[in-house]
C-alpha cells in the first residue's frame, strides 16, 4: 500500500512539473536520476504548488559551485562559472515520497528565497549564503549562518582552496 | 539588509522589531551561552526579556564549525566515514550509515543481507543510547532537585556506558567506531555478543519504568506540560523530523515509511505518536522509542543471518571507488530525525571523491525553530524547551 502511495506521488510530481514548470518530456516519463531542471523563474511557483499537493515537509536545500572550465582545445570556449540550488521536498506518513530538483543559476543570478512558503528554509538558505555564496532574493536576513561575520569568501566554493590563509583570530 | 517582518500568524515574528515593542516595557537582553551547560555544546542565544517573559529570541550557531563538507570533497568515498563520526557524536553510527548508504547508492554497491542486519541492530542500539543520554540531560536541564540531584543523569549515563561496552566489543572503539565502509561492515560480530546484547537491554528495560517514576511529578510535569508547543504546521514547515514531529502529532518515521536496511521486514514497527506537541509530549516519544528499539534489536539479534559482512572488494588503494557522476538523495531516520546526505558526484577524473556533499542534519531545523518557540516563555521554561529539542551541536555546525 505504501509502495503504490509513493508511486501516485511520483507521477503527480512529474505531471505536474511537465505541466506548468516547464520540464521537457512526456507528462508521465521517468524523470532524470539527477533530479529535474526547472528554470529559476518557476522555483519559488514550484515549492507553493508542491506544498499545496502535499509536499509538506522541509528537508533541505544544497548550493554547488561549477567553476569556469577553460575548454579542452585553445580555440574551445570557456564554460562560463554557474551555480546549481537544489531543494529536496517531503510528503509526510507511509509511502513518503521525496521531490527534489535543481536550478541552474549563472555567476550574477540571484534564486528566489523559499522563506516565505517554508519557513524552515530561513537557516539553510542562510547557510548556503555563507558557505557558497548564492544570494537567496527575498529573503529577510541574509547573514552569515556558520562563519565568523566578517569573514572573507564563501569556503565551500570549489575555488577556494582548503588551505586559504586566513587572519590570525581576532 | 533591513529585517522584513515575517508574519505569519499564529507565529511569533522571529524578526520582531524590538524598537517598536510596548516603549514602557523595561526590556533586558540576556546572552544563554556560548559555554552554558543548558545549550548542550557551544551554542549562543540572544534573548529579549520582557520582566521574566521572552519576547525574542536570536540564535547563534557556528561555534562548532569545522568545515566537514569542504573536508569531504577532499576524501577518497572510503575515507569518510571516520571523518562524519564526528557530527552527531551522540550517534556515530547512524552518521556512518547515512553518508555510506549515500555512497553505495551512488556506486551501485549492494550491502549483503547480513550486514543489513547488523545495521538495523547497531542503529536501533545506538537510538537506545543516543535517547538515554538525552533523559539524563534533560533531567539535569529541568534542575537537579528532579528525580533526587543527578541521579537520573547519573543513571541513565550508566545504562549508556553499559551500550558502549558492548560497541567496544564489536569495534573496539567506545565512541568514533568507523564500523561502516561502502557495501558493509569492518567488524563482525564476536562470538557471545548476542549474549551479551540480550543482557544489557534486558537490564535497561527493567530500570526504564524506575526513570519514569523518578520523574514524572509533579514538578516535572508542571515544567513540561503546555511547555513549548509546536503545532504540526510549524513543525512540518521548519522542517522538524524525528520525535519532534511525532511528538506533535505527525505520523512518520523513515524507518516504516521510506524503509532501508531490513526495516521493511519489520512489519509490526510501532512508531511513537503523540499530538500535543509539548515538552512533555517529547519526553513520552522518546520513552516509548526507547522500549521499541531495545524490542527490535532483542528481536532481531538471534536471526542474523550467516554470510559476508562486506559487498565491497577489500580496500587496498584509497580511490578505488570510481564514481560515474550524478546526484542521489538519501535521508534515514536517526535519533534526532531525518539525517540527509546529499551527494553530488563528479565523474572521469573527478570520481573518486564526492564533488560536493551537503548533510541535513536534524539538530539544525531543530534548533531553527528557537525563535518561534522561545517568545511567552519565561527564561527557565527557555531551558527546558531547549533540551527538549535534544540539539548536537557537532552536527548542527558540522
Amino acid at each position: 500500500m505504501s509502495e503504490s502511495e509513493n508511486n501516485t506521488r511520483e507521477l503527480a510530481f512529474r505531471r505536474l512539473l511537465r505541466a506548468q514548470f516547464g520540464v521537457e518530456g512526456e507528462p508521465e516519463a521517468p524523470l532524470p536520476d539527477d533530479g529535474p531542471l526547472v528554470a529559476r523563474e518557476h522555483h519559488k511557483a514550484l515549492a507553493k504548488a508542491l506544498q499545496a499537493a502535499g509536499w509538506r515537509l522541509y528537508v533541505t536545500c544544497a548550493a554547488t559551485h561549477f567553476p569556469a572550465v577553460p575548454g579542452k582545445k585553445p580555440t574551445d570556449a570557456t564554460t562560463p562559472e554557474c551555480f546549481e540550488v537544489a531543494t529536496v521536498l517531503r510528503s509526510v506518513g507511509p509511502g513518503t515520497h521525496v521531490a527534489r530538483w535543481r536550478v541552474k543559476l549563472a555567476a550574477d543570478e540571484t534564486i528566489d528565497s523559499l522563506v516565505r512558503v517554508f519557513v524552515g528554509a530561513d537557516w539553510q538558505e542562510r547557510e548556503q549564503f555563507d558557505l557558497v555564496g548564492v544570494i537567496f532574493a527575498g529573503h529577510p536576513d541574509l547573514r552569515r549562518l556558520m562563519m565568523p561575520e566578517d569573514w572573507v569568501g564563501h569556503p565551500l566554493r570549489r575555488d577556494y582552496a582548503i588551505d586559504t590563509p586566513h587572519a590570525p583570530w581576532r | 539588509m533591513t529585517p522584513v517582518a515575517l508574519a505569519r500568524a499564529p507565529w511569533p515574528d522571529p524578526y520582531l522589531n524590538v524598537d517598536d515593542y510596548d516603549p514602557e516595557a523595561d526590556l533586558m537582553v540576556i546572552n544563554l551561552g556560548p559555554q552554558h551547560p543548558s545549550t548542550h555544546g557551544v551554542f549562543r542565544v540572544v534573548l529579549y526579556l520582557d520582566g521574566e517573559i521572552i519576547i525574542k529570541a536570536i540564535p547563534h550557531p557556528g561555534y562548532l564549525h569545522r568545515g566537514v563538507e569542504k573536508l569531504c570533497e577532499k576524501l577518497t568515498y572510503a575515507q569518510i566515514t571516520p571523518i562524519v563520526d564526528k557530527n552527531d557524536y551522540v550517534a556515530p553510527m547512524l552518521n556512518e550509515q547515512a553518508v555510506n548508504m549515500a555512497f553505495e547508492k551512488m556506486l551501485g554497491v549492494e550491502v549483503p543481507l547480513r550486514a543489513r542486519y547488523m545495521r538495523t541492530i547497531l542503529a536501533e542500539i545506538q537510538r537506545v543510547a543516543s535517547h538515554l543520554l538525552w533523559l539524563g540531560t534533560f533531567a539535569m536541564d529541568l534542575g537537579g532537585a528532579l528525580g533526587g540531584g543527578t541521579s537520573v543523569f547519573m543513571y541513565c549515563f550508566r545504562e549508556r556506558e553499559s551500550i558502549l561496552n558492548l560497541f567496544e566489543d564489536l569495534t573496539g572503539c567506545r565512541f568514533h567506531y568507523n564500523t561502516h565502509t561502502v557495501g558493509g561492515q569492518r567488524h563482525d560480530i564476536p562470538a557471545g555478543w548476542a549474549a551479551k546484547v540480550h543482557q544489557t537491554l534486558e537490564a535497561i528495560s527493567q530500570r526504564i519504568p524506575e526513570y519514569e517514576t523518578m520523574l514524572e511529578h509533579p514538578i516535572f510535569v508542571r515544567r513540561t506540560k503546555g511547555v513549548g508547543v509546536i503545532d504540526a504546521d510549524l513543525a512540518l514547515e521548519l522542517g522538524l523530523t524525528g520525535p519532534l514531529l511525532r511528538a506533535s502529532g505527525v505520523d512518520h518515521d523513515l524507518r516504516r515509511d521510506a524503509p532501508y536496511h531490513i526495516y521493511d521486514q519489520l512489519k509490526d514497527l510501532a512508531v511513537a505518536v503523540e499530538s500535543e506537541g509539548d515538552c512533555m509530549a517529547r519526553y513520552k516519544v522518546r520513552v516509548k522509542e526507547l522500549r521499541e528499539s531495545i524490542r527490535i534489536a532483542r528481536m532481531l539479534i538471534d536471526n542474523v543471518p550467516e554470510g559476508p559482512i562486506s559487498g565491497g572488494r577489500p580496500i587496498k588503494q584509497p580511490g578505488q571507488f570510481k564514481a560515474k557522476g550524478g546526484q542521489v538523495y538519501v535521508g534515514i531516520e536517526t535519533p534526532r530525525g531525518e539525517l540527509g546526505t546529499y551527494l553530488i558526484a563528479g565523474g572521469g577524473k573527478m570520481g573518486d571523491t564526492p564533488y560536493r556533499l551537503k548533510i541535513r542534519p536534524p539538530s539544525l531545523h531543530a534548533l531553527a525553530c528557537v525563535p518561534y518557540v522561545f517568545p511567552g516563555h519565561s527564561l527557565s521554561d527557555a531551558v527546558a524547551i531547549l533540551g527538549s529539542l535534544d540539539p548536537i551541536m557537532g552536527e548542527v555546525d558540522r
